[in-house]
């Protein structure tokens, strides 16, 4: 068991301070924690890569997320059936398409920095990370702006339904409520676009075909109501993982205020070393024996720790240490394996279009006087608040 | 120096066409393929082609 001090002061050191939580995690050598008691936690680097890869043992293939029983597509879905949606939802996240939706994303950048700069202050939290990654999905959605709103309090109702009710009955329920506003609103819009076809995912849904048949209502609903929750808060925790680091390394903003292009390599190497999305969920499909000697049986619940096996030097030399000058190391930031993370291609369109405007508009900047950040203990880390002052 | 890229193994993470645009392209799954698989690898691209086999999640780019 690796047990430290109470459950929340543990949770709070994961997201804190995840290079010491995940290295004692490590040398401790074993996948039960008081953090996460019941679980199954995967944290080497070579665990961690089979995990990834070996879908039959650890299966993806479960509902009852984000409120809905039906498993969430392509996620909920293992090989063959995953191959089928991923060879139709891939093209639509594809580098090029990508590129192509970066000037959306710029000009929603430029919008949101308009808002504040001549302030000289913001919560960067609130008034960039949370707005932006939203405004990006309603560009892609083919969803009016007007839309805001409704989006960011669903978003938080699905991921964080604790924090709005008193008990974890309530929680289930707001969650069930709020994804069945979030499927009305998406069948609503398929229903629309079958009539009146627009140059959107929704659409893009509405007209593909697998084995030689239209999506049903019931698959496109459970892409978007996916895609939803992985494509907000993802890009929120990320900005801000990113932007706390910046504030706290002086050299580090001096280079990207500097070198235009040097962002690439930052949020490359960022995105392995602070890790946002520090773990993903699978199951065991049958008993097996880990490395370890620890037994592990059919249906257990496994917690695959991508951020501890970012950062583990055993097999990949200097993994321990943050360096964001230098180029790729082999990481799971976006997972691994057939479910690699689907919108990967977006999130570093996104995170290198907010980095490289930011530091051309406001190349010096520091954490407001007397402020603290103050790290969320989620498995999806971030912070709440980032409040930034700059002359 | 050839590159190879096995695509088995490639989930489509996208490391190689990022770093190594020169050598090789990425398909419309973003699955990275190579421009010319008979080219070697020109001198003065050995070492991002290092790179690039080291940032590959999948262990999917080799060099021969």
């Amino acid at each position: 068991m690796y047990a430290g001090g109470d459950k929340s002061a543990l949770a709070y050191e994961r997201s804190a301070c995840p290079m010491d939580y995940f290295a004692k995690l490590r040398a401790a050598n074993t996948t039960k924690t008081e953090e996460f008691p019941g679980l199954v936690v995967l944290s080497n680097r070579s665990d961690v890569e089979g995990a990834l890869r070996d879908w039959e043992t650890f299966t993806s293939a479960f509902g009852g997320i984000n409120g809905q029983d039906e498993p969430l597509i392509p996620l909920n879905v293992d090989p063959p059936e995953h191959v089928k949606y991923r060879r139709l939802l891939d093209p639509y996240f594809a580098p090029k398409k990508m590129a192509s939706l970066q000037p959306a994303v710029d000009k929603h950048t430029n919008d949101l920095i308009d808002q504040f700069i001549d302030k000289g202050a913001c919560d960067f939290s609130e008034d960039v990370a949370v707005p932006l990654p939203c405004s990006t999905f309603l560009s892609l959605f083919g969803l009016p702006l007007s839309e805001f709103d409704q989006f960011i309090k669903w978003k938080d109702y699905l991921l964080r339904a604790e924090a709005f009710t008193s008990s974890s009955e309530e929680a289930d329920v707001l969650r069930r409520q709020t994804a069945v506003e979030v499927c009305t609103l998406m069948a609503t819009e398929a229903y629309a676009r079958r009539a009146a076809p627009k140059d959107d995912l929704i659409t893009y849904l509405v007209e593909s075909e697998i084995d030689g048949r239209k999506l049903t209502d019931s698959e496109i609903v459970r892409t978007c109501l996916l895609f939803f929750t992985a494509g907000l808060d993802t890009v929120t925790v990320s900005l801000e993982c990113i932007f706390a680091y910046l504030i706290a390394h002086p050299e580090a903003r001096k280079m990207l205020a500097e070198e235009p292009g040097s962002e690439i390599n930052l949020v490359e190497e960022l995105l392995r070393s602070e890790t946002p999305v520090q773990m993903v969920s699978r199951e065991a499909t049958h008993d097996l024996v880990l490395p370890n000697g620890e037994s592990v049986k059919a249906g257990d619940k496994v917690m695959i720790a991508i951020a501890s096996a970012n950062l583990d030097p055993n097999g990949l030399e200097g993994a321990d240490t943050i360096d964001v000058r230098r180029g790729d190391m082999r990481n799971f930031a976006f997972g691994g394996g057939p479910h690699r993370c689907l919108g990967s291609n977006l999130a570093r369109m996104e995170l290198r279009t907010v980095v490289r405007r930011w530091h051309d508009r406001i190349p010096e900047y520091s954490l407001a006087p007397g402020e603290k950040v103050i790290w969320n203990s989620s498995v999806l880390r971030g912070v709440d608040h980032l409040p930034l002052v700059w002359a | 120096m050839k590159l190879r890229i096995d695509a088995e193994l490639c989930e489509g993470h996208g490391r190689c066409w990022d770093l190594l645009p020169e050598l090789v392209d990425a398909d419309d799954h973003g699955h990275g393929f190579l421009i010319d698989i008979h080219a070697s690898v020109p001198p003065e691209l050995e070492q991002k082609a290092r790179e690039a086999v080291r940032a590959c999640p999948e262990r999917a780019v080799t060099i021969e």
